[in-house]
């Protein structure tokens, strides 16, 4: 890392700390009421304490849980879907017009119906999470698919390949920045998700945390949880990051 | 079928062409390409196609891949139809930057030609060695096409065309987009890799220079719809030569009769 970079990375930590500063200051003077608003110590306290007894442990586990699975299937789903209908043109055109209805839909609309078919079970939170985090990863295959050079598909019929190997050496390589930045996408969604799934069903996990925090006026466990879900939105996506670094390194070169 | 794989074989003094247009006809959205164009490759031999732009040559010469259908007539390869594009044919597109997997590195390139031919991957890597040296690219087998010239990236392109082993290389105006010196290495290399492969090559340029001094034989389409509207041999000595090539007194005649040509069909 070079001295401007490096330079910069500080500067954002500092305004960081100046924030967390601030939000002290507000607890400490008790502009607003300790009751609805604990300082960053109480918070910190609270999340060293549900640590060292294991509940948040297992609250994240569950949270990380209902997140990883809806985000896979969805990812699963979506890259299968988007490269049949991304990879025809007639299916492009009869089925675009579809998903262009269900895209906008919001997915809380379909959250009680999936209450009404599916129960309050993990089964729902699958269904819904991976319901709303399927869309990004669709759109960007179909995309992908789709604007694949007309060029390689040639030199794959001179080369006699087969189908499969069409989709898996042409194809789906060249549609994988798309493909990632869908996935990306996502990720955020499925985390949202995944909480406003615990909130209603009741199911184990950050979201359920924080609405019993919240109920019994546990302002610390409830900022805890919070700082735990945004911490986790954050690490997740760095991950996705590095992972799509890694992957797509042959446009690094490119550049 | 038969019957035109006889007829095309019944020319006397003519060994049977490898690549035979008989009669093709192909019209696209309406409009007539190419009309009647007759046509004999003979196996081994060098043919290049000229003609001012709009005459149908890229036309020909992805009829000759199998990419386009005729509307009428026949395509035949080896006496037999056409049909859909084999690997015994390899092209060589002009737009190298797009036939490439920019995904995968020079080694993946050319391997991607092997795995399709179903080579195992054990014998792979030195193939593909072999290979790129052949093309003058050793030592950038872990390049991604990104990283290399345009030069470089289309003697790529060239490198695994030759891993299909083709019995036909197509050509299609492969060093247009490259600047003079470097084309003319790439002649030089194209002419001594097709001489020690014995593949026949249908070269689309639209440098009539480049023509003479690769070909065996030129033709020149006229345009709206394409038709040969020239046919020469040349009989300039092998190995060519860029200088004494050039400067041969054939090489000049066969030059101007070609220019000649094609200023008439601008006007």
């Amino acid at each position: 890392m070079n001295r401007a970079a490096l330079l910069w990375r500080v500067a954002s930590f500092a305004v960081a700390a100046g924030f967390i500063a601030l939000w002290q200051l507000i607890a400490n003077l008790k502009l607003v009421s300790p009751v609805f608003l604990p300082g960053p110590d109480r918070a910190w306290a609270s999340l060293v304490r549900g640590f060292s007894s294991g509940d948040l442990w297992s609250k994240l586990a569950g949270t990380l849980e209902h997140m990883a699975y809806g985000w896979l299937a969805a990812s699963i789903a979506g890259i299968a879907i988007g490269a049949i209908i991304g990879s025809s043109r007639t299916m492009r055109t009869y089925v675009a017009p579809s998903l262009e209805f269900l895209r906008p839909l919001p997915v809380s609309a379909i959250i009680p119906v999936a209450i009404a078919m599916l129960g309050l079970t993990q089964a729902m939170a699958l269904f819904v999470i991976s319901f709303g985090a399927i869309w990004p990863i669709m759109l960007a295959t179909i995309h992908g698919f789709g604007a694949v050079e007309p060029r390689l598909y040639e030199v794959a019929r001179s080369l006699q390949m087969s189908r499969l190997a069409v989709i898996f050496k042409i194809a789906l390589p060249s549609a994988s920045p798309d493909i990632l930045a869908g996935m990306r996408l996502s990720l955020t969604v499925a985390l949202i998700l995944s909480v406003v799934c615990e909130i209603l069903a009741g199911l184990d996990g950050l979201g359920h945390w924080v609405l019993l925090s919240a109920r019994a006026f546990r302002s610390a466990d409830l900022f805890a949880g919070v700082i735990l879900l945004g911490i986790t939105g954050y690490v997740t996506s760095v991950a996705m990051s590095l992972a799509e670094h890694r992957l797509l390194a042959w446009q690094a070169a490119q550049r | 079928m038969a019957s035109a794989a006889k007829r095309l074989e019944a020319v006397p003094g003519m060994p049977a062409p490898q690549i035979a247009f008989d009669g093709v006809t192909l019209v696209l959205g309406g409009k007539t390409i190419i009309e009647n164009l007759s046509l004999g490759v003979r196996p081994g031999e060098f043919l290049c196609i000229v003609g001012a732009s709009g005459c149908g040559k890229t036309t020909a010469l992805r009829l000759a891949a199998g990419l386009y259908q005729p509307t009428n007539g026949k395509v035949n390869f080896d006496g037999q139809p056409m049909g859909e594009p084999r690997r015994e044919i390899a092209i060589v597109f002009q737009d190298y930057g797009k036939a490439l997997l920019p995904w995968r590195t020079a080694a993946g390139n050319v391997s991607l030609a092997l795995e399709a031919g179903g080579m195992p991957s054990a014998e792979r890597p030195a193939r593909i060695e072999e290979l790129l040296r052949t093309v003058g690219l050793p030592g950038h087998a872990g390049k991604y096409p990104s990283e290399m010239s345009g030069g470089m990236q289309q003697r790529l392109q060239i490198a695994r065309c030759l891993a299909q082993e083709p019995k036909t290389l197509l050509m299609d105006e492969p060093f247009g987009a490259l600047d003079a010196m470097t084309r003319q290495g790439l002649q030089d290399e194209v002419l001594s890799l097709v001489a020690a492969s014995g593949a026949t090559v249908i070269f689309v340029t639209h440098d009539l220079d480049e023509a003479i001094y690769l070909g065996d034989r030129v033709i020149g389409l006229l345009p709206h719809p394409g038709r040969i509207g020239i046919e020469l041999s040349v009989n300039l000595p092998r190995p060519r030569d860029q200088l004494s090539t050039r400067e041969h007194p054939e090489f000049l005649r066969l030059r101007r009769q070609l220019f000649d040509f094609i200023k008439a069909t601008e006007q």
